[in-house]
């Protein structure tokens, strides 16, 4: 009876994986096609089913009127995200240290409606925020602009920095930012000499959030952007045009999601050593 | 060091506090000498905590001053006292080794390396925790842990006071005892003024100099073991103190003699309302058994005889009357519904007015 359930276990495990991989292994069959391989049916084999091509990737990487402008997306996608989460990370735990361990009152107003008011921040449909950041951005003179973009971006990405570390702050007992304070700390070297150090699981999950979501949205990058900037989102979607190069689209898209698979990869290794379990006692 | 004074000092949590009920902390005066040790004793809630609290700066107190040798401190920030503090449950700082652990309030405080380290090992050394000193301060088990919250506080010499919360509460009963000796050794030597919060009256009684016996954010009666033994001011002392608690025997008030039934206790008072409640209170300890016919304080029944070691504790029922608790080394030779006979020393009842003490006939 358990051998029965374990090996049904692993069956639906496998069958989930098959499902999940499939969009990648899809993918990256499809970069090393060519243009008889992609519309000859389904083929999954490389040499056995279709003659692989590296047509797609060798496109990415030539700079003649057929390649494809990669380092530009790849650039500007970056320097948005880095920063965006950076200012997110700093502001929002800052933020979230505040209404933490201290108690606000502005009249009806107290620490959990301010904690709700950046948290509603990502409740809203984010198509409800296109046309005022819209014209926002215009008056600033910001639209098609990097800094625009960071702007727009810290935006979204505060209230999940605020979110997280919120929850993290609350784990952490008061004593200790008592107890530094005791040893001689004045409040705000309490937050930096000691709870800070300990909180560093909280900002890697927190800036994990950040980076994630900020690399990977398209909304704002599509309506905030025309020539000048380019994030790769919007990028590898301008590729689908009346003759898309689906062996350069994959490629593109596999490229694009690699930083993510690092950062996954580096914080899966900090995880394992125990480094973000059991801070606090 | 300093002399720390607590002025008409009082604390409510609530900020539109009205009634008495809203006080944590009722108004109360208090001075605590410098170099001596202080025990706050009494149940959970009583306020021990909030009155550590308001003297390390935690809490800043709704009404009245605390003075540090004449000082006003009511408003200092907490960096600012130079007071160290232990809580219930071990707090180190987790990213770093146990030697920048001790060594942190002195880092906060900009001592040179040097000054630093010759503290550090002078601690370490009186704590046992030199071999510990490279390792990370979260591998250490809890009552190491709690070594180094208090090592924290006994690395600056010139620390105000040390402020003990129930600090013995994770540590196991064996070192608990070495510590308790530790730490009025280090009093002794230093001179360091310590106070330490606890619910257990033998850890009170053995620690302190005086004990500060508080109920319901009120300090009942302050005083040393002995004083609080021998003299409870109210009946909630005699209760808290001694094990088993005081007893209390209801008096009757006949035109200013008071009597107690069954027992042929008989005093004659002045000025005794006789819409009050009187009582008569006796320490265990002071009973005795004797004859039947030597009895000065009334025949009773043995109704329970507790051996709790060398001592034992007998429950007696006088005739349709109250129990009375006496505890003696002769409990063997008794015998469970034996009568028997009780003596007390005159001089060692107490009588109570409406639960407070009026007089000790000594």
């Amino acid at each position: 009876m358990f051998r029965f359930y374990k090996i049904l276990k692993h069956l639906c495990l496998l069958l989930w994986s098959a499902f999940v991989v499939f969009p990648f292994l899809w993918s990256l069959s499809t970069s090393f096609k060519d243009a008889n391989a992609i519309t000859g049916g389904a083929t999954y084999i490389p040499w056995l089913e279709y003659a692989p091509s590296m047509q797609g990737w060798a496109s990415l990487f030539t700079d003649n009127e057929q390649g494809i402008n990669i380092a530009g997306p790849f650039v500007d996608s970056a320097l948005v995200t880095i920063l965006a989460s950076l200012v997110s990370l700093i502001l929002g735990t800052l933020a979230a240290y505040g209404l933490s361990r201290f108690e606000y009152r502005m009249g009806f107003i107290k620490n959990s409606d301010i904690t709700f008011f950046f948290i509603s921040q990502r409740i809203m449909p984010p198509i409800v925020l296109a046309i005022p950041f819209f014209l926002m951005l215009k008056q600033l003179d910001l639209l098609d602009t990097v800094a625009g973009l960071v702007l727009v971006y810290t935006a979204l990405l505060m209230p999940i920095a605020v979110w997280v570390m919120i929850d993290f702050f609350n784990g952490i007992p008061k004593e200790l930012d008592e107890m530094a304070m005791i040893d001689g700390c004045s409040p705000i070297e309490a937050f930096f000499r000691v709870v800070l150090p300990n909180s560093i699981p909280g900002l890697v999950v927190a800036g994990m959030f950040c980076v994630i979501f900020g690399w990977n949205d398209f909304f704002f990058a599509f309506t905030l952007t025309f020539t000048q900037t380019q994030l790769l989102p919007v990028a590898i979607v301008s590729l689908n045009s009346s003759v898309t190069p689906w062996w350069s689209l994959s490629a593109f898209a596999l490229i694009s999601i690699a930083p993510l698979v690092v950062i996954a990869f580096i914080v899966e290794k900090f995880m394992s050593k125990g480094s973000l379990s059991g801070a606090i006692r | 060091m300093a002399e720390i004074r607590l002025k008409n000092l009082a604390h409510s949590y609530n900020p539109a506090h009205q009634t008495e009920q809203d006080y944590a902390l009722k108004p109360l005066d208090l001075t605590w000498e410098d170099g001596k040790t202080y025990a706050l004793l009494g149940p959970s809630g009583c306020g021990k905590t909030t009155m550590l609290n308001i003297i390390s700066g935690l809490v800043k107190p709704s009404e009245g001053q605390l003075l540090f040798d004449g000082q006003d401190v009511t408003s200092a920030p907490t960096s600012k006292r130079n007071i160290a503090q232990v809580f219930q449950f071990p707090v180190i700082y987790n990213t770093m080794s146990v030697a920048q652990n001790l060594a942190f309030p002195l880092v906060c405080r900009k001592y040179s390396d040097k000054d630093i380290k010759f503290q550090v090992d002078k601690v370490a050394d009186l704590l046992d925790l030199t071999e510990y000193l490279p390792m990370a301060a979260k591998k250490l088990t809890a009552d190491q842990k709690q070594l180094i919250s208090l090592g924290r506080g006994l690395v600056r010499e010139d620390v105000n006071a040390i402020l003990l919360d129930e600090p013995l509460t994770v540590i196991d009963p064996q070192m608990k005892f070495e510590l308790r000796r530790k730490l009025r050794e280090i009093n002794k030597r230093s001179g360091i003024t310590m106070v330490l919060v606890t619910h257990d009256q033998n850890e009170a009684m053995t620690f302190a100099d005086e004990v500060v016996v508080m109920q319901d954010g009120r300090v009942m009666q302050s005083g040393t073991p002995e004083i609080l033994f021998e003299q409870p001011q109210n009946t909630f002392v005699g209760y808290f103190i001694g094990s088993p608690p005081m007893n209390f025997l209801p008096l009757k008030n006949d035109n200013g003699i008071l009597t107690c039934d069954h027992t042929g206790f008989s005093q004659k008072m002045d000025k005794l309302p006789s819409k009050d409640q009187y009582s008569l209170g006796i320490r265990p300890e002071y009973l005795k058994i004797t004859e039947q016919q030597n009895a000065s304080f009334g025949i009773a029944k043995i109704i329970q005889i507790d051996d709790i070691g060398i001592d034992g504790i007998i429950t007696l029922s006088f005739e349709d009357g109250p129990h009375i608790k006496l505890k003696t080394r002769d409990h063997k030779s008794l015998h469970l519904n034996g009568i028997v006979g009780l003596s007390m020393p005159p001089n060692k009842s107490l009588i109570y007015q409406n639960n407070n003490l009026i007089s000790s006939n000594i």
